[in-house]
C-alpha cells in the first residue's frame, strides 16, 4: 500500500512535469510573435547550412561581367562590386556572422556565469572587485570598449570572439549573482550545508541548474546584440578582414560614394538581412523568457 | 549623504586611476613602435628613433612614464598624437563639440519623445499609439544606428534631395540642415526602448496600492497620472538614461563616419587604425571620467526623486 | 428599517472580470443596506468577492472590469434632517461627481500600510492632498495644523515631527494610522476599512481596531469592515454579512449570526475559528474540498460540492435567500419552508 502510494506520487510528478512542459510548449506557441520569430532564425539557419544546394555562385568567386548588377532571375539579389552574387555573400557571409555571435554569446555567458556564481555565493572582497570591475567594463559604451580592445590586440575573426567574450559578460554575471544571492539563503541550500555537501557541489549541482533558463534566455538575448556589433566593427574595418564575407563587410561596401548613392541594393541586402535577423531573434527571445523565466520582464 | 557623495567620488578617483594604468601598461604592450610608426619607412634610421625615444622619455621605466603622463595632465599638458604630431589638447578636445552636439540633441529629443510617447501609451493602454510606439520600439532595438542613417541619407538625400548628406558646416545657409539626418539617425532607433520602458514602469506603478488611495481621496486624473504615477516612474527611467547615453555614444562613431562628421568618434578610429597610443589612451580616459561622472549625477538625480535612497545612503 | 436611515443601499451588484476574452463573475446579485451609525462586517475566505464588492461600490476597479447593479444609492443627511440621494451606479468611475464623494462622504482605508502610502511624498502632505483638494482655497498651513490635530486624536506621538516624515522612516503601525488619517482628515459620513490590519501584528491590531471603533461610536460614523477573521467581527460589527464565492450566503445581525448561523457555510466558518478558553482536546473543524475556481462555475448553490446537507435540488437555478428571522437572511434550500425574501 504504501509502497504503491509512493510510485503514484512519483507517477503524478512525472505526468505534472510532461504536462508542466507542455503548458509551456503551448503558451510558446500561443505567442504568434515569438512563433514568427522562431519560423524565420530556423529558415535562416537552414538556408545557411544548406547554402551550397541552395545557392550555385561562389561567395568569393569574382565576374566582372555582372558588376554592380541589379536583381535578376540568375543572381536573385543583384551582385556587388566584384561581380560577385549578393544573395550567396549573404548566406556564406551570414554564416561567419552569426557563429561570431553565438559563439561569443557562448563564451561571454560561461565567463558572466561562473564569475557570477562566486560572487554572489561566497560574497567577499572578491565579489567587491568584480562588481566593481563590471561597473567599469558596463559604463563604456560597448562599440567604443571593443574598439579600444582592438587597439591592443589587433583584428581578425578569433579576436573579435574573444574581445567580444571579454566585453560581454556583465549582463550575465549581474542576472546569475543577483539569483545566487537570493537562492543561497533558500532552505533547500540551508539543508544541502547543513548535510556537508561542498560550496562548488552545492554551487553546480544545486543552484545553477535553477538559475541555468535564466542564462540560457541571456544568452539568446545577446546574439543579435553581438551582429550587430560585428557588423559595425566590420563596417568601420575593424571587424573581420575584408576579404572574409560577413554581413558586416558587406556592409562596408557602403562607405564608397558611388555604390551608396547608385547601387543601394549593395549594401541594403545586408542591412536587411541583419535587420530581420535581430528581428527575428528577439521577438524568439521574448517569447522564450515569457515561457522560462515569467518573473524578468 | 554628504559622506555618500564623498564616499561615491573617491571610488570614481581610484576607479580613473586603475583604469588609466590597465590601459596605460595594456598599451606599451601592443608590440607596434610608435616611434617607427610614426617616422614611416622613409626616414627610419637607428640612431633618430633612439634620439626620439630619448627626448619623449620612452626609455623610462613604465612607472615613471605613468605619473609623468598624470603630472602632465594635471599641468593640463595632454601629449601628443604620434601619428600626426598634432597636440592632443586641440586634435581630440576640440572635436568634442561636434560630437556632444549631436550626441546630446538626440538624447534631449529622444527622452521627449520617447517619455512623452511611452505616456501616452500607458494611458491610452492598448490604443493607435501604443500599437504604434511598441513597433518603432521592436525595429529600432533591431536596426544598426549606421544602417538606419545610410537608409535616411538614400531616402532624403538622394532620392528626395532635401537634406545634406555628409558634413557639419555647409558652404552657405543654415546648418539645421546638416544636423537633422545624425540627429535623427541617433535619436529614433533610441526612443523606442525608452518607450516601451516608460509605458511598462507607468502601468506597473499604477497598479500600486497607493495609486488606489490617491483615487480615493478624490482627486481628478490627471494629478494621479503626474502627482502619483508619473513621479514614481521616473527613478526607473532616469537609471537607464546613463545606459541610454552609452549606446548613443557608441552608436555616434559609426554614425560620425557614415555623415563624415568632424567628432571624436572619428578622431578615434583613425587613432586606432594609426595605432596612435597617446591619443587612443587620451580618447579612454575622456571617456572614463565622463561615464562615470554621469553615472554619478544619475545616482544623485535619483536620490533627490526617491527619499529612500536620500535619506538611506 | 426606515429608508431615510439607510446612508448605503445597494441592489443587485455584479462585477465580473474580462480575462482572456472571457468574463468571469467575482460578485453575483449582492444587495445589503446599510443604516447611519451602525457598522457592518463582510466576511468571508479569501478570493470571495468581498474586497470587489465595496471596490465596486467606491468604483476604484480596475479597467477590465465591469460592474451592474439596479441601484447603488448613497444618502447624505443634512443637519435638518433631509436626505439628498446620490447614484453611485449612475456615476463614472473617475468623474466630478464620484470624485466628490470620495474623501468628504466615503472614504477608504486598505489592506496593506506598507504599499498604501506614496514613497516620495511626506506623510503629512499625503494625508492634506484630499483636504486641500475638497476645500479650494484652504491655505496648506491650516490643512496640515488639522493634519496634526488629527494625528494627536490618532494617538501618534510627536505629530509636529512625523508630518515631515517619509512612509519608509514610519513603522507598520503608525504608517496604518497614517492611512486612517488620510481616510478621516475630509470626516467622511461612512469608512470603508478592507482588512485593515491583515499586515500588522496582534498587539497593533487591537490598537487599530479600538481606534475605529471609537471613531464609529463618538461620531456616529458607519464602517464596513472587511475581514476574514471572526474575533474582529464579534468586536467590531453591528451587522454581519456572510460570503462565499461572490455571493451572500447568509446576513444579519450580530447576534443573528453567532447565536444562529443557519447557512452551512457560515456554521463551518465559525467552528473553524479558535476561541480563547475553549476546551482542551476539543478540535478545530476545517472546511472539506477547497474554493472552487470562479471560471468554473455554473448553476445552483457554489457550496454545493463542500456541503454535508446537498441535495440535487442545490444544485440547479438560482438559490433563494430565505428568512430566518426579521433581517436574517440565509441563501439556503434547508429553508426553503420559509418565506422567501432575496
Amino acid at each position: 500500500m504504501e509502497n504503491n502510494n509512493k510510485t503514484n506520487t512519483i507517477e503524478n510528478a512525472r505526468k505534472y512535469g510532461t504536462k508542466l512542459w507542455k503548458k509551456k510548449v503551448r503558451k510558446f506557441l500561443n505567442n504568434k510573435l515569438a512563433v514568427f520569430g522562431l519560423s524565420v532564425v530556423l529558415i535562416y539557419i537552414l538556408l545557411m547550412v544548406l547554402a551550397p544546394v541552395v545557392t550555385p555562385w561562389d561567395p568569393l568567386e569574382p565576374n566582372f561581367k555582372v558588376k554592380l548588377a541589379g536583381p535578376s532571375a540568375e543572381h536573385l539579389l543583384g551582385c556587388d562590386s566584384l561581380g560577385r552574387d549578393l544573395f550567396s555573400r549573404v548566406l556564406y557571409g551570414g554564416r561567419t556572422s552569426v557563429l561570431i555571435a553565438v559563439i561569443s554569446s557562448l563564451i561571454g555567458s560561461a565567463i558572466g556565469t561562473v564569475l557570477g556564481a562566486i560572487g554572489g555565493y561566497f560574497g567577499g572582497i572578491f565579489d567587491k572587485l568584480l562588481v566593481r570591475l563590471q561597473e567599469i567594463v558596463s559604463c563604456f559604451p560597448q562599440l567604443i570598449l571593443v574598439l579600444i580592445v582592438v587597439a591592443f590586440i589587433g583584428t581578425g575573426t578569433w579576436n573579435l570572439i574573444i574581445i567580444f567574450a571579454l566585453t560581454g559578460w556583465t549582463g550575465c554575471f549581474r542576472l546569475v549573482r543577483s539569483e545566487f544571492i537570493a537562492r543561497k539563503e533558500e532552505t533547500y541550500v540551508k539543508v544541502c550545508e547543513a548535510f556537508g555537501m561542498s560550496s562548488v557541489k552545492i554551487m553546480f549541482s544545486q543552484i545553477l541548474p535553477a538559475v541555468l533558463t535564466t542564462v540560457i534566455v541571456q544568452l539568446t538575448m545577446n546574439i543579435p546584440g553581438y551582429v550587430m556589433q560585428e557588423a559595425g566593427l566590420s563596417f568601420l574595418g575593424f571587424g573581420v578582414p575584408m576579404t572574409v564575407p560577413t554581413w558586416g563587410t558587406m556592409l562596408n561596401a557602403a562607405k564608397a560614394t558611388n555604390i551608396l548613392i547608385n547601387y543601394p541594393h549593395c549594401w541594403l541586402v545586408p542591412g536587411a538581412a541583419i535587420c530581420l535577423f535581430v528581428l527575428a531573434v528577439n521577438f524568439f527571445g521574448d517569447g522564450l523568457r515569457d515561457v522560462m523565466d515569467p518573473r524578468q520582464q | 549623504m554628504a559622506k555618500y557623495i564623498v564616499k561615491r567620488i573617491l571610488t570614481m578617483i581610484v576607479m580613473i586611476f586603475v583604469i588609466s594604468f590597465v590601459i596605460f601598461v595594456a598599451l606599451q604592450n601592443t608590440g607596434v613602435d610608435p616611434v617607427a610608426q610614426s617616422l614611416g619607412v622613409d626616414n627610419y634610421s637607428a640612431e633618430t628613433a633612439a634620439a626620439i625615444r630619448e627626448k619623449l622619455g620612452l626609455n623610462d621605466p613604465l612607472i615613471v612614464q605613468f605619473f609623468r603622463w598624470w603630472g602632465n595632465i594635471f599641468k593640463g599638458d595632454f601629449g601628443y598624437s604620434i601619428a600626426n604630431g598634432y597636440s592632443i589638447k586641440d586634435g581630440v578636445l576640440a572635436k568634442w563639440p561636434a560630437t556632444l552636439e549631436i550626441t546630446l540633441w538626440a538624447l534631449v529629443i529622444s527622452t521627449i519623445i520617447g517619455i512623452g510617447v511611452g505616456m501616452l501609451s500607458a494611458f491610452w493602454q492598448n490604443s493607435i499609439i501604443d500599437y504604434l510606439g511598441r513597433a518603432i520600439a521592436v525595429l529600432g532595438n533591431s536596426m544598426p544606428e549606421y544602417f538606419f542613417a545610410l537608409v535616411l541619407i538614400q531616402i532624403f538625400s538622394i532620392k528626395l534631395g532635401l537634406l545634406p548628406s555628409a558634413g557639419r558646416i555647409p558652404v552657405e545657409g543654415s546648418r539645421i540642415p546638416n544636423l537633422i539626418l545624425p540627429i535623427a539617425a541617433l535619436a529614433i532607433p533610441l526612443c523606442g526602448n525608452l518607450m516601451r520602458y516608460t509605458r511598462n514602469t507607468m502601468l506597473d506603478v499604477a497598479n500600486q496600492e497607493y495609486v488606489k488611495l490617491a483615487r480615493s481621496k478624490g482627486i481628478p486624473e490627471w494629478k494621479v497620472y503626474f502627482k502619483h504615477i508619473f513621479r514614481n516612474s521616473m527613478r526607473p527611467v532616469i537609471t537607464i538614461l546613463l545606459f541610454r547615453l552609452t549606446i548613443l555614444v557608441g552608436g555616434s562613431v559609426a554614425v560620425e563616419t557614415v555623415f563624415a562628421w568632424p567628432g571624436v568618434g572619428i578622431v578615434l578610429t583613425q587613432a586606432i587604425t594609426a595605432s596612435d597610443y597617446p591619443v587612443v589612451m587620451f580618447y579612454t580616459l575622456f571617456m572614463a571620467v565622463m561615464m562615470l561622472s554621469i553615472s554619478f549625477l544619475i545616482d544623485l538625480l535619483g536620490a533627490v526623486i526617491d527619499p529612500r535612497v536620500r535619506l538611506e545612503k | 428599517m426606515e429608508d431615510k436611515k439607510i446612508i448605503l443601499d445597494v441592489k443587485n451588484l455584479n462585477t465580473s472580470f474580462k480575462s482572456d476574452g472571457k468574463l468571469i463573475k467575482i460578485v453575483k446579485d449582492v444587495s445589503f443596506q446599510l443604516e447611519k451609525g451602525r457598522s457592518l462586517a463582510i466576511v468571508g475566505e479569501s478570493g470571495c468577492g468581498k474586497s470587489v464588492t465595496v471596490h465596486s461600490v467606491t468604483r476604484l476597479m480596475a479597467k477590465n472590469s465591469v460592474i451592474s447593479s439596479d441601484h447603488v444609492i448613497y444618502r447624505k443627511f443634512n443637519e435638518d434632517g433631509t436626505a439628498k440621494e446620490y447614484r453611485i451606479d449612475k456615476m463614472s468611475n473617475y468623474g466630478k461627481e464620484m470624485r466628490s464623494l470620495r474623501g468628504p462622504e466615503i472614504s477608504m482605508v486598505f489592506q496593506d500600510p506598507m504599499a498604501s502610502l506614496n514613497p516620495v511624498y511626506r506623510v503629512g502632505d499625503q494625508i492634506i492632498e484630499g483636504l486641500l483638494e475638497h476645500n479650494p482655497g484652504m491655505k496648506k498651513d491650516d490643512a496640515m495644523k488639522m493634519a496634526i490635530e488629527l494625528l494627536k486624536k490618532l494617538g501618534i506621538p510627536a505629530p509636529e515631527q512625523r508630518v515631515k516624515d517619509y512612509p519608509h522612516q514610519l513603522s507598520g503601525g503608525m504608517k496604518q494610522r497614517i492611512v486612517i488619517a488620510i481616510a478621516l482628515i475630509c470626516n467622511p459620513e461612512l469608512i470603508i476599512a478592507d482588512e485593515p490590519t491583515t499586515a500588522l501584528d496582534v498587539t497593533i491590531q487591537a490598537q487599530i481596531m479600538e481606534l475605529l471603533k471609537k471613531i464609529q461610536v463618538e461620531l456616529n460614523k458607519s464602517i464596513i469592515l472587511i475581514t476574514h477573521n471572526m474575533g474582529l467581527v464579534t468586536e467590531m460589527a453591528d451587522d454581519v454579512i456572510v460570503m462565499y464565492m461572490g455571493r451572500i450566503v447568509e446576513k444579519g445581525t450580530l447576534k443573528d449570526i453567532f447565536n444562529a448561523p443557519s447557512h452551512p457555510y457560515t456554521k463551518m466558518l465559525l467552528a473553524s475559528v479558535p476561541v480563547l478558553g475553549m476546551a482542551q482536546g476539543q478540535k478545530l473543524t476545517t472546511i472539506p474540498g477547497s474554493t472552487p475556481n470562479p471560471a468554473d462555475l455554473t448553476e445552483g448553490c457554489e457550496f454545493a460540492d463542500r456541503c454535508p446537507y446537498c441535495t440535487d435540488e442545490c444544485r440547479k437555478g438560482r438559490i433563494p435567500g430565505y428568512e430566518v428571522s426579521e433581517g436574517h437572511m440565509v441563501r439556503c434550500r434547508k429553508f426553503a419552508g420559509n418565506k422567501e425574501v432575496d
